[in-house]
């Protein structure tokens, strides 16, 4: 805290962010306390240390099952929300169009829309179609739910990229394709990764689209874990979460080093 | 000559030689055509779906679970004055509202200390506030209901109970008060970056002027950082009580049968009674009121309505 800040005014600023910061950590320090608890049931405070509950869980056909879908559906969700989001986010920055804010605000309005009733409106159509391919159906859910991000972050690298430096490499005779890959692309490709990191981790932990097109044959990590929750009363679960939860700070720590968190997630 | 013929002979006069066409053609490719797959993916797997909701929403179901006419507004009366349901309605409005009012009384002074502190405890905070966004919503409902836990093993009562804060274990798991402490864990990071981000472009010369002409702090606040920080305020109010209003998970996980909530009604309706179109009716319901809000906002930060001092 700066000078500007001083006395009174200062002290209750920091005791009330400490305290939020202590808020926001307990939930997952106290998950990650319990999950090496060597008791048979979740107890606080949590008694002795073992591993046991990991090799639970790393034997627990179900959960590797789902964690094997979840990671194939994120990939495929990732691709997916690029191939269609980088040429949208393209055509937001260098078109010049009428319309054009509108079509901007119509590709990012999945991210106003309640996601729970995304997945249902989009249960009904593909009921109607008659398409009963869980996977399918799994990935067109998330891919709507997951292109905005991507579009948002492209567009904000894409419009810190000089355009000067492309007229240049077009003057010198390069062509539209090669220009993009050698001049355009590299100055976005943070942007880039950051949207296809996004994709997948929304991908990953996506519950409310997910809810209603998995079926019991292709249930993906969330709700595993939701069915987990509700019958299993022993460490594997905090387990469960723990793996999740150290798979998520490799994210963070991939997002800030690409980009940059605040970056990231601003605009 | 035929009329064909005759369109080729204007053609080849005019165009250029193939070669050239195509470079041509390529060059004069409107880049806005690149926006046209996602348009046509959101098109047919975003709105048509939700119009067809929204169709749905005002029809009838027969025996056989086939939805058509007549037209009705049957479900969404329904939803009004049947108490149960009314109460559910109310509940998903009175939890959003207190999550968002509690998100901004506490985020506030994160946002503060975050854009004012040197450059380390900024990059702490920044990290310790955005980390658990990308943590499984599943997993940190959980995490609360570990906290939360009624009876003497629960961590929140263990710790009152060995302070001697209270003699017996306190119910919070269940209740109202734990869908908002969860909605408000899962949520805060949404009113904080937009605030911080409002709050890191105020010009510190304008606080310094307040303050040189003899303001004190909390003087200095009310009428220069407030009022400059009211469009972040507005987005993270908007993204908080929206995100909150169209939960389902954290009610689910803390709420028990005591705090449900809209997502989880539509759920219920959808899964357990069959029942789509009062289902569909309450997703709009639902989504009325997420854009209803998000209207207000807009307006409220475009119109610039928003008063700035003088």
């Amino acid at each position: 805290m700066d000078e500007r800040f001083s006395g009174f005014g200062a002290f209750i600023l920091s005791t009330i962010t400490a305290g939020m910061m202590v808020f926001i950590l307990a939930p997952l320090l106290l998950v990650m306390a319990v999950s090496v608890s060597d008791s048979y049931f979740v107890t606080f405070p949590p008694q002795g240390f073992t591993l046991k509950w990991y090799a639970k869980v790393l034997q627990d056909r179900d959960f590797l099952e789902a964690m094997r879908l979840s990671i194939l559906l994120a990939l495929g969700t990732t691709a997916g929300s690029l191939l269609l989001g980088v040429p949208a986010a393209f055509a937001l920055v260098r078109g010049n169009f009428f319309g054009l804010a509108a079509i901007k605000g119509f590709l990012l309005s999945p991210l106003i829309f309640p996601a729970l009733i995304t997945g249902l409106a989009l249960l009904q159509v593909l009921t109607k179609l008659g398409s009963q391919d869980a996977r399918l159906n799994l990935l067109i859910g998330h891919v709507v739910v997951t292109s905005p991000y991507v579009i948002r972050t492209v567009v904000t690298s894409l419009q810190l990229v000089d355009e000067n430096l492309e007229d240049a490499a077009r003057t010198l005779g390069a062509n539209r394709l090669t220009t993009f890959w050698r001049v355009t692309l590299p100055q976005i490709a943070s942007g880039v990764a950051a949207g296809g990191l996004f994709a997948f981790m929304v991908s990953f932990d996506n519950y409310p689209v997910t809810m209603w097109l998995a079926n019991s044959e292709y249930s993906p990590v969330p709700l595993v874990l939701m069915r987990q929750l509700v019958n299993v009363f022993d460490p594997s679960v905090p387990a469960m979460s723990t793996i999740i939860i150290l798979m998520a700070m490799v994210g963070v720590l991939l997002l800030e080093k690409l980009v940059g968190l605040r970056r990231a997630l601003a605009a | 000559m035929t009329t064909s013929e005759d369109a080729v002979a204007v053609l080849g006069a005019q165009a250029p030689p193939a070669a050239r066409w195509g470079s041509r053609w390529r060059l004069a490719l409107p880049v806005g055509l690149l926006a046209v797959p996602m348009l046509a993916f959101l098109a047919y797997f975003f709105f048509y779906p939700a119009i067809q909701l929204l169709l749905s929403s005002i029809q009838t179901q027969d025996s056989r679970g086939i939805i058509g006419r007549p037209f009705t507004l049957a479900h969404y009366t329904r939803l009004i004055n049947v108490e149960l349901y009314a109460r559910v309605l109310w509940t998903t409005l009175r939890i959003s509202i207190i999550t968002s009012v509690l998100a901004t009384v506490l985020a506030y002074p994160v946002a503060l200390v975050m854009v004012k502190s040197r450059p380390m405890i900024t990059r702490i905070i920044t990290l310790i506030v955005i980390a658990p966004l990308i943590v499984s919503v599943v997993v940190r409902g959980y995490g609360w209901q570990l906290i939360l836990q009624n009876g003497p093993k629960g961590m929140l009562n263990w710790i009152l109970m060995t302070l001697h804060v209270v003699d017996a274990p306190l119910s919070v798991l269940y209740t109202e008060a734990a869908v908002v402490i969860g909605s408000l864990h899962v949520f805060f990071p949404m009113m904080v970056l937009p605030l911080a981000s409002a709050l890191g472009k105020i010009d510190p010369n304008l606080e310094d002027a307040a303050r040189m002409l003899g303001a004190p702090w909390w003087r200095v606040f009310l009428r220069v950082t407030l009022p400059l920080s009211m469009p972040g305020f507005v987005a993270g109010f908007t993204l908080v009580f929206s995100l909150t209003a169209g939960s389902f998970v954290i009610p689910a996980i803390l709420g028990g049968a005591s705090a449900v909530m809209l997502g989880n009604l539509i759920e219920q309706q959808i899964f357990v009674v069959y029942d789509w179109p009062f289902g569909a009716a309450i997703a709009v319901v639902l989504v009325g009121l997420v854009l209803a809000i998000n209207g207000v906002s807009m307006w409220l930060l475009e119109g610039r309505r928003l008063r700035r001092p003088e």
